[in-house]
């Protein structure tokens, strides 16, 4: 057997269940609900999310080649109108601005894709259907012999199913 | 479902609050089974899309006469060259604003009426800039050559003139088409990942796990979607801003009178917020109604636009004054003059309906009992989606029909072919929106869920929602 998936109706027991997971040091724990809810970060405690590193990088990115295609292909098809400059910073801004966003949004977005590990293609293993319904969820994975334990504990705080996959 | 609908209000509802704000929504069950019903195709939908696809048809049909005829058929007459395409552009333009309001704006500062209505508005934004999309690219009268626009390397070595206001269109609306269509999809996935997992039909459900992307409703996946949600927020909120700022450029670059003004961006932007709400008003009025979802979309939240409404037809107002005041303080003849014709001269007509439609008829909500009556919300938005219409039209034509020698003066009378498209826009809007809503949840599930106080174990923790 690979690990237990274990439902729960209570938020407040699955957090309880989580926090005694991580005493008892199981920690390849993936915790599963409908909406998300501070009370299981608070249990979880996680890392932050690095999805700002993708969003500042874009938009840097971004707001670089607006300024950059504008200006160069004005130096590369001169027009010379009433002796002004070829390269304009002030409407330029606007070209700047746009790719800023279009390029900062979407590369934020492929920071959630990659930091998420989706899109998946199989998900079938340690998932339940009503885990996107009204049921919250913990799959435990660890050595067979640990698993029993790992069960007792998700029962102990109220875990409504509990079931093995292998 | 008369009983769970809207109980009666206290005196002074405490609207944008962060606590729970639907008292008649119980279970994270009850919002699965009460949102998934709306997927259910009726009679009615049935009959709504066949009207609107026959108004595309319509449209379609006069578009294909002016695309064989030419632009000559549209009603231009030199000197106003812009007609109804633009009127029409800057309307839908401004029709998608409320829906990014709603959904990033509203978002960024936590207030809680957004949580049901901001799918509906988001994908009426989608839809309204791919409709206004169309308009600009109708308006040049070779279509085909629309990708001209598109700065991409050419062998003559030319390239768009990035100072023109046109250019910045191309980039604000398609930057602006994506990000909110990016926004919309985004927002989607963990609800198409709930229908996924409720779908009987294999095929159905195949395509469902495509689209949803494999979402499992993991912690990790949660914690990187709602910092991803976030600066998607933060970043359509100034681009919000910024698309109806630019569409104004159009207009405040040039020297007609009555455009060049530096009043334009607040004005448009201010103008667009208070269309979209309106056109939100359209849609969600019946809609909660034909849906029963009267104990989702509830009096409170539907109060709580009225006010933002009524606030955006005050800056609106006081934009149309201020207008007559700069023209009036400023002492320049040809702006005077334009102003006198607006209102009481050659379009006073339009004047008035914009002024009647916008100004004077939203102060009705300055009374609550107004603000909570949907009946009159509806109508109300019908005469401002007419009044913001005739807005733009009272400032394209009436500026390009008056400008500074008498030889510019002239009439405009749109043609058969320009209210065939105009019809056709809102056959091509609603025939989207009404798929959309048959194939997709009309309201966040999963934010809805988290408005919810959870089922706990011990009572004593309950409480709390997500802050």
């Amino acid at each position: 057997m690979r690990g237990i998936v274990a439902h729960f109706r209570e938020l407040d027991a699955l957090c309880s269940a989580i926090e005694d997971l991580k005493k008892e040091r199981f920690t390849k724990v993936t915790v599963y609900t409908p909406t998300p809810r501070h009370e299981i970060d608070h249990a979880v405690d996680p890392p932050r999310s690095g999805v700002r590193k993708f969003t500042l990088i874009g938009a840097l990115a971004g707001a670089t080649f607006g300024y950059w295609i504008a200006v160069w292909t004005s130096e590369y098809w001169p027009l010379v109108v009433g002796g002004k400059a070829f390269g304009s910073w002030i409407p330029y801004t606007i070209i700047a601005f746009e790719m800023m966003v279009l390029i900062g949004a979407l590369s934020t977005v492929a920071g959630m894709f990659v930091l998420s590990r989706i899109p998946r293609l199989v998900q079938t293993v340690g998932y339940d259907p009503r885990f996107s319904g009204g049921d919250f969820g913990i799959w435990i994975e660890d050595a067979p012999e640990r698993l029993p334990a790992a069960e007792a504990l998700v029962r102990k705080h109220g875990a409504s199913e509990v079931r093995g996959e292998a | 479902m008369a009983s769970m609908a809207d109980p009666l209000p206290p005196a002074r509802p405490n609207i944008p609050s962060a606590g729970v704000q639907l008292p008649a929504v119980l279970t994270y069950e009850q919002v699965d089974r009460e949102i998934g019903e709306t997927l259910n195709p009726t009679k009615a939908w049935f009959g709504g899309l066949a009207l609107a696809v026959l108004c595309l048809l319509i449209g379609l049909g006069a578009f294909t006469y002016q695309l064989y005829y030419g632009l000559g058929v549209a009603g231009y007459e030199p000197p106003v060259m812009w007609g109804v395409y633009i009127i029409t552009f800057v309307f839908w333009v401004g029709i998608g604003h409320a829906g990014t309001l709603i959904s990033a704006i509203l978002y960024l500062f936590r207030a809680g009426f957004r949580t049901t209505i901001y799918r509906v508005s988001e994908a009426m934004t989608v839809f309204a800039v791919m409709t206004a999309g169309l308009f600009p690219i109708l308006h040049t009268g070779r279509p085909w050559k629309a990708f001209w626009l598109i700065p991409y390397p050419h062998w003559r070595l030319i390239w768009s003139n990035f100072k023109s206001p046109l250019v910045w269109d191309v980039f604000a609306i398609s930057t602006y088409l994506t990000i909110s269509t990016t926004f919309l999809y985004m927002g989607l996935i963990p609800d198409i990942a709930a229908l996924r997992d409720r779908e009987t039909n294999p095929v159905r459900r195949r395509v469902l796990g495509v689209l949803s992307m494999g979402w499992r409703n993991s912690e990790r996946e949660w914690r990187h979607f709602t910092r991803m949600y976030l600066f998607l927020a933060a970043f359509a909120t100034p681009l919000v801003l910024s698309v109806h700022s630019v569409v104004s450029f159009d207009f405040a670059m040039a020297l007609t009178p009555g455009w060049h003004t530096t009043i334009f961006a607040p004005y448009f932007v201010a103008g667009a917020i208070f269309s979209g709400f309106a056109m939100v008003w359209t849609i969600a009025i019946p809609m909660r109604k034909w849906f029963r979802l009267q104990h989702y979309i509830t009096l409170n939240q539907l109060d709580a636009t009225a006010k933002v409404v009524l606030l955006t037809s005050m800056i609106v107002g006081s934009a149309y004054l201020i207008e007559f005041f700069i023209a009036w303080y400023g002492g320049v003849k040809v702006e005077q003059q334009y102003f006198w014709n607006r209102v009481f001269g050659q379009w006073h007509w339009a004047a008035w309906i914009m002024l009647t439609c916008n100004m004077i008829l939203p102060l009705s909500l300055f009374s609550q009992q107004l603000r909570r009556n949907p009946t009159w919300l509806f109508i109300l938005s019908l005469f401002i989606n007419l009044g913001m219409w005739f807005e733009r039209f009272v400032i394209v034509v009436p500026g390009l029909s008056h400008e500074y020698e008498p030889w510019q003066w002239a009439g405009y009378t749109p043609t058969w072919v320009d209210l065939g498209i105009l019809l056709g826009s809102f056959g091509w809007f609603f025939m989207w929106f009404l798929l959309f809503v048959k194939q997709f949840p009309v309201m966040a599930i999963s934010e809805v869920k988290e408005i919810i106080p959870p089922r706990m174990r011990n009572a004593a923790t309950a409480g709390g929602g997500h802050h």
